[in-house]
């Protein structure tokens, strides 16, 4: 937690910035105004602290054209996360029932369903297929997004961690992480489905839990433990454990450059760069094509923190961009690690370019080497 | 401000032109769109105050509707403040009259790089960085890269008449701009044709280059290209005065060497920037040098460059602290604790001068502004054959607001005074805006009045951005 003086240092000064970070911001490029971007939010802010303005309606709305990625803070000097001070702020707005009438919708949702697409949750993830094995357990966490929405990625998971030896373990009493509640402001009932979750979670036998999300893997090595929800195994992402396991990995010959998407949550969130890469290269024999923004750089695919469910087209603009990033390195291929940024970009991405979430390009590099030897 | 009978009138007339969802009347969207670079106004900002505010803002997403709304705001007498990027730092963008605030913001496509002619036609509202990272995928450089490079659009620097930390090769904005397009306050739309040269008659395109939105609007630009350079070299040199510095600086153009980056820092600044990181004689200025282009060529003017600076009586520091500016070079735009905290502000007036009177004018503004509590240090920068721009960077700290805005304005006044008596011309690269409207008349002198029959001319409504360059200055 931030303490209040601290943060009011902080949008002082960001506040009357000369918007050195701007540039990299999404949703400035989705609007083309000063309103939504790092500065303008650091002003409203400021303005409520000091007393000269408090917040209206609209600046409510502006501060959630927010996507949280942090992008500007890999521009900021003075280091001024206003994706951080930003979700502190929506919390205010929730306890006095300020938020957004959309935000309100989609937490009303997640209580009801346990996921924010309004399926019902009995339909969640009975439909993955697992076999049984006698390799060490490992208890897949699927989300909601593969869950319901890229159901090639789950099954892909799962079929891949039973060809490296594992016995996979999935539950279909999982609800959401928390993360579309945490980000948006609802802390309160993010907290509620983490107790669920850990108590689930801590009550199945296996040796890790496993997320391809890395929405879900900020919330449970991140936002559990910050409020007292521990875990009582390791949490990894697919793309370490991949990499982990890159020498017993399938190889394909994939005719065409693959770049690599730094979902925003894996990359700048939760500091895991490399370890998608490594998976990459090992798959494919060839080092990925990097786009000009990436790593710490990546842009943002559009999708966080409610700005989709808010503002879809706008969402989809910045969607739209990143393809525009990956065409500009001739990619054929645009390989995420995540089924969120994944579901974006291949809605956004036309013809000519495949994208596909880090499961997904794994099993089919496995597909071409069967075929190969057909 | 507007009455509302007016501003409902132009907002019904103007969401005709333009979708309504890119005009807003928020009170929040005008608060956050007012913002610009003027450290006043980050200052104001930081102690809680608000900037003047337009009672619209138009985000027009072609030329013809920056035409159609001019032709709206003409026929209501609505003063129409044009803003690019936001990151000018005279208060140029500020609608102090409310009004219009006409965004250019989403003017944004580049739309099409020459190759054979090495040119590229890019709209207004292209941030400089995008245009910049653009052309270089085509192994092009623009040559003009200010600090404001991340946050300042084509147009600002147009209608700035702005330099970039390079000019001393590549030029200023002026140098760099082929052709034009310009939406009139009558909302005629012209265009001055993109050639290398011409004679027919006066250059109309100049008339608009730093006309800061008082005479029109400009939408499009054609800009000149250069290769991206092999090779870039630094070096840095240290002299025990500005008087050796300047010397050196002076015959490096002479000898027909151009560096792309010439930067001597006084004393106060050469400690502040460097001390910390390099050793070099204490009270002793830094000149910093780049040269670039084919690595021959560097190498020649690098080694004839350093044989005129140790004839002058530098110190060779090798490319350490040229290097490290370069790195750095953008940083000192980012606001820090000790610049921000109370009522601190600080600015630079970046004045320009021939060789003759450069020096005299460094220390006649130094010697006025420290009268007034300033803490001032200075580099000479943007440096040419015939002269080049000082830096005169001043800080300020006082108890009050009230007070550090006085002090502030009193420090410009007898800045800018001091300039003027020695000869100098009051801005390089910044621009007029409302810091230096006031002492326009002055600085042009009896071509003032040429300033103001063109203007009247030409915005006989006087709705372009009054209150900035001097002209239009309402009650």
């Amino acid at each position: 937690m931030i303490e209040p003086d601290i943060i009011a240092e902080q949008v002082r000064m960001c506040a009357a910035c000369p918007k050195m970070c701007r540039h990299v911001c999404p949703t400035f490029f989705a609007w083309r105004s000063d309103a939504p971007t790092p500065h303008g939010r650091a002003l409203l802010l400021h303005q409520e602290i000091t007393g000269t303005r408090e917040i209206d309606e609209r600046g409510v709305e502006v501060l959630y054209q927010c996507l949280e990625c942090s992008h500007c803070l890999t521009w900021c000097k003075p280091e001024i996360d206003i994706a951080t001070l930003v979700e502190i702020k929506r919390r205010d707005l929730v306890k006095a029932g300020k938020q957004p009438k959309g935000i309100s919708r989609l937490t009303d949702l997640v209580k009801k369903n346990h996921n924010p697409f309004d399926e019902d949750h009995s339909k969640r993830n009975d439909w993955i297929k697992t076999n049984d094995s006698k390799g060490p357990r490992i208890l897949y966490f699927t989300g909601c997004t593969a869950a319901y929405r890229e159901k090639d990625s789950a099954q892909d998971t799962v079929s891949l961690l039973e060809k490296l030896g594992y016995s996979v373990e999935v539950t279909s009493d999982e609800w959401c992480c928390g993360s579309p509640l945490i980000r948006t402001g609802d802390v309160d009932a993010g907290m509620e489905l983490a107790s669920h979750n850990v108590e689930l979670l801590n009550s199945i036998d296996a040796e890790e839990i496993l997320v391809t999300c890395p929405g879900c893997y900020r919330v449970l090595t991140s936002d559990y433990p910050d409020s007292g929800h521990e875990l009582n195994k390791p949490v990894l992402h697919v793309s370490e454990f991949l990499s982990k396991s890159s020498d017993k990995l399938p190889k394909g010959e994939f005719g065409g450059s693959i770049t690599f998407h730094d979902p925003c949550h894996l990359g700048r969130h939760s500091g895991i760069y490399d370890a998608p890469r490594e998976v990459i290269a090992a798959v494919s024999g060839s080092s990925v094509v990097e786009m000009e923004r990436n790593k710490e750089n990546a842009s943002c695919c559009g999708n966080g923190a409610g700005l989709r469910t808010l503002f879809p087209d706008h969402a989809k603009k910045i969607g739209d961009e990143r393809i525009r990033h990956a065409k500009n390195v001739d990619a054929q291929y645009l390989v995420t690690s995540c089924p969120f940024c994944k579901n974006m970009l291949a809605s956004q991405s036309g013809a000519d370019i495949t994208v596909l979430d880090l499961p997904e390009l794994v099993v089919m590099a496995e597909k071409m080497q069967y075929d190969k030897i057909d | 401000m507007l009455d509302e009978k007016t501003k409902k009138k132009a907002f019904e007339q103007i969401t005709k032109i333009v979708d309504a969802e890119h005009i807003t009347r928020f009170e929040t969207d005008q608060i956050l769109n007012a913002h610009d670079a003027w450290p006043l106004s980050e200052a104001k900002i930081r102690a809680g105050e608000t900037l003047p505010l337009a009672d619209l803002i138009v985000f027009p997403g072609t030329v013809d509707e920056v035409s159609q709304t001019l032709v709206v705001a003409n026929e209501l007498k609505i003063p129409v403040t044009p803003v690019g990027g936001g990151a000018g730092t005279c208060g140029g963008t500020l609608p102090i009259y409310g009004g219009i605030q006409l965004d250019l913001k989403r003017l944004n496509k580049i739309t099409e790089i020459d190759h054979a002619s090495m040119v590229v036609r890019v709209q207004a509202g292209v941030v400089g960085i995008d245009l910049e990272e653009e052309v270089n995928r085509f192994g092009y450089t623009t040559g003009h890269t200010p600090t404001s490079l991340r946050a300042s659009n084509i147009g600002g620097f147009i209608a700035t008449r702005s330099g970039g930390s390079m000019s001393s090769l590549y030029g200023k904005i002026e140098d760099l701009t082929l052709g034009l397009q310009v939406v009139l306050p009558d909302g005629s739309i012209i265009e001055s044709k993109a050639v290398p040269r011409h004679s027919v008659g006066p250059d109309l395109r100049q008339l608009f280059i730093g006309s800061e939105g008082t005479l029109g609007i400009i939408t499009e630009a054609t800009l000149r290209l250069f290769p991206i350079p092999d090779k870039r070299q630094f070096r840095s040199i240290s002299f025990p005065d500005v008087h050796s510095g300047i010397e050196a600086i002076r015959k490096i153009f002479r000898v027909g060497i151009l560096p792309s980056v010439v930067r001597l820092y006084d004393p106060e600044d050469a400690a502040l920037s460097f001390s910390m990181h390099f050793e070099f004689e204490e009270g002793h200025c830094m000149l910093l040098l780049a040269f670039e282009g084919d690595p021959k060529k560097v190498e020649i003017d690098e080694t004839k460059s350093i044989q005129i600076c140790l004839d002058e009586g530098g110190t060779d520091q090798g490319d350490g602290p040229s290097k490290r500016w370069w790195e750095h070079r953008y940083d000192m735009y980012y606001p820090t604790r000790l610049t921000t905290g109370g009522y601190a502000i600080g600015d630079t007036i970046d004045i320009v001068a021939t060789y003759d009177k450069l020096e005299n004018v460094y220390h006649a503004m130094k010697e006025a502004m420290e009268t007034e509590e300033a803490i001032v240090m200075s580099h000479f920068s943007h440096m040419y054959q015939n002269g080049g721009s000082i830096y005169m960077i001043f800080f300020t700290s006082q108890p009050d607001a009230e007070t550090a805005w006085a002090t502030y304005n009193k420090i410009w006044d007898v800045g800018v005074a001091a300039c003027l008596r020695e000869g100098g011309t009051m801005s390089h690269q910044h621009g007029v805006g409302l810091s230096r409207s006031t002492y326009t008349e002055d600085e042009l002198g009896s071509s003032f009045s040429v300033l103001k029959k063109i203007k009247e001319a030409l915005d006989p409504n006087g709705i372009m951005n009054p209150g900035k360059l001097g002209l239009g200055v309402r009650k």
